[in-house]
């Protein structure tokens, strides 16, 4: 196919928006961490050390609410951009050119825990891999859990008109531990799986500059890539579309647009 | 200065610089409970170091024979605390002392000496009910403290024998906020209890008043949150807040197994998997 001629093409992955919000999401999440954690672990030296850096402790709190903020609006703009990619560019919200979960991801997580035991080959994963989608899902969901639980602790007064009084302590507890949960995944899986493995590290620039090529599409999304090179495959009719030269790299391919949620 | 002397250098300062009182040099030593001895190097930089000692302890002399008696047998046996009368005390701090008076220690203390004591978490201790000199020290005490430094000492002072409500006050975001990160807008203990009234407020309407103090738009909701999920045996005197706690519990114990479950799998994966990628990479080596 023309794909596999052409050995240096390079493929947009990620569009300029997304990118973006990814570079907003990782800031405003590193933001909300050090703040939060500084004040839950405000006891020790280093916590001290950040509320000290921040403008003292009256200050503190407004930098969390500031990041708080930032980071929900990325979430906000994401779901409006899912608005207008169903409505306006008639996109498709599910299936394999998506990150909407599917039983293949259940399929492809077994088959790469045996590939891990030296069991099987690698699966050949769809445009975005199961781990891909939790680390989607993971922010998603997360992101509104905390989003609310934080509301109900910004403005505990408003919240108990209408909620016991004790749903301040509740959301106070899940908004510690999902914050814990959210900071030992991102900080570890997340680092260690996109950017720090021996076949990536030290750095997986796809994220930042939106690129990859297709020797790496043909390892890490083979499904996709065989859906490309199979005309007949459910995959867009696109790999005209998807491989762009070099030169074409910086435009916009609004047909590739379409599958990156 | 070379450039790894220069982030040496900035390192030194940002460890060494005593943000607000909360550097090395903030660091004091606890003082030593009220002693029959007093070390008046001591006493006379605190803020009752310019009193003589007869303005409290009046003369010395009881019954016409000098008064610390060397014969008496309870001579250095009781608690200095014990012997005290502190009603001297309102000689000059007025409104304390009667706060105290209308407070859950005094009525504590009254109870305690007609031998009624039932305060079931402080049961271990052997005079539980405080008098003035049981949280200051008459002679140590340090003038003109600040806000915060008041706060922190009365956290330690009140969880010598509230260790729970400390505990959970320092877990609550107004312990965090007011004693960890020194925000003096944040409650202390006597911002909500009382100071020297010392209330426990159970009672809603006391809850509620003194949550109104900062939180001008709170309700009778917003006061039933709980700051102290404490002891059971204080719990199940009320079974409303029994309930709560159990609640809390229990989202507390699923909310963890969540975290750790989720954890543990997906830290399992990326060993795994880093393995794996080191295995192939050695394997393609040679």
């Amino acid at each position: 196919m023309a794909a596999t001629s052409i050995p240096d093409a390079v493929l947009i992955r990620f569009s300029v928006l997304h990118r973006l919000l990814h570079w907003v999401v990782m800031i405003g999440f590193v933001g909300l961490a050090l703040t939060g954690f500084s004040l839950y672990f405000g006891s020790q030296w280093w916590a001290r050390g950040v509320v000290f850096l921040l403008g003292g402790p009256e200050r503190f709190g407004y930098w969390h609410r500031f990041w708080a903020v930032i980071t929900y609006g990325s979430v906000l703009i994401h779901l409006g951009w899912l608005f207008y990619f169903k409505t306006l560019l008639k996109g498709r919200l599910t299936g394999p050119q998506t990150l909407f979960p599917s039983p293949k991801d259940f399929k492809d997580l077994s088959g790469h825990i045996r590939y891990f035991l030296g069991q099987a080959r690698p699966p050949r994963f769809d445009r975005f891999t199961y781990y891909e989608k939790f680390d989607y899902w993971a922010i998603l969901v997360g992101m509104n859990t905390m989003g609310l639980t934080g509301l109900i602790l910004w403005f505990p007064e408003f919240f108990s008109v209408f909620m016991p009084g004790y749903f301040i302590n509740l959301a106070q507890i899940i908004h510690l531990y999902e914050a814990i949960m959210a900071v030992a995944l991102k900080l570890v899986c997340h680092m260690i799986t996109a950017h720090l493995r021996p076949e990536i590290f030290p750095l997986d620039r796809t994220i930042f500059s939106g690129r990859t090529t297709a020797e790496r599409m043909q390892k890490e999304h083979g499904g996709e890539w065989d859906t490309w090179s199979n005309p007949a495959g459910s995959g867009p009719s696109a790999v005209a579309k998807a491989v762009a030269q070099e030169k074409l790299a910086d435009a916009l391919p609004t047909g590739r647009e379409g599958g990156t949620i | 200065m070379s450039k790894t002397n220069r982030i040496f250098f900035w390192l030194l300062v940002f460890f060494l610089l005593p943000w607000s009182d909360t550097s090395l040099w903030a660091m004091k030593t606890a003082d030593p409970p009220s002693s029959w001895f007093i070390d008046l190097s001591r006493f006379s930089r605190s803020a009752h170091g310019s009193l003589t000692c007869e303005q409290c302890h009046g003369a010395m002399k009881e019954k016409d024979r000098p008064h610390p008696n060397l014969q008496d047998p309870r001579f250095l046996k009781e608690e200095a605390t014990r012997r005290f009368d502190y009603k001297q005390c309102q000689a000059c701090h007025r409104l304390s002392y009667e706060r105290y008076l209308k407070g859950a220690h005094a009525a504590a203390l009254e109870k305690e000496r007609k031998g009624l004591t039932n305060t079931p978490d402080l049961s271990g201790k052997k005079n539980p009910a405080p008098t003035c000199g049981d949280c200051h020290s008459s002679h140590y005490e340090s003038a003109h403290r600040s806000r915060l430094e008041t706060g922190r000492w009365m956290t330690d002072q009140c969880g010598t024998c509230h260790p729970a409500q400390k505990a959970t006050y320092l877990d609550n975001f107004h312990g965090k906020a007011a004693v960890h990160l020194g925000n003096t807008k944040a409650a202390y203990c006597t911002d909500c209890h009382g100071a020297h009234t010392s209330l426990s407020l159970k009672d809603k309407q006391a809850a509620l008043q003194a949550c109104l103090r900062c939180h001008p738009q709170a309700t009778l909701n917003f006061a039933a949150q709980v700051i102290h999920p404490t002891l059971p045996a204080e719990a199940k005197a009320d079974p409303e807040k029994a309930a709560k706690v159990a609640v809390i519990k229990w989202v507390t114990v699923v909310m963890g197994g969540l975290v750790i479950l989720v954890v543990a799998f997906f830290y399992g994966h990326s060993l795994v998997w880093l393995l794996r990628d080191l295995h192939e990479k050695i394997r393609k080596r040679n």
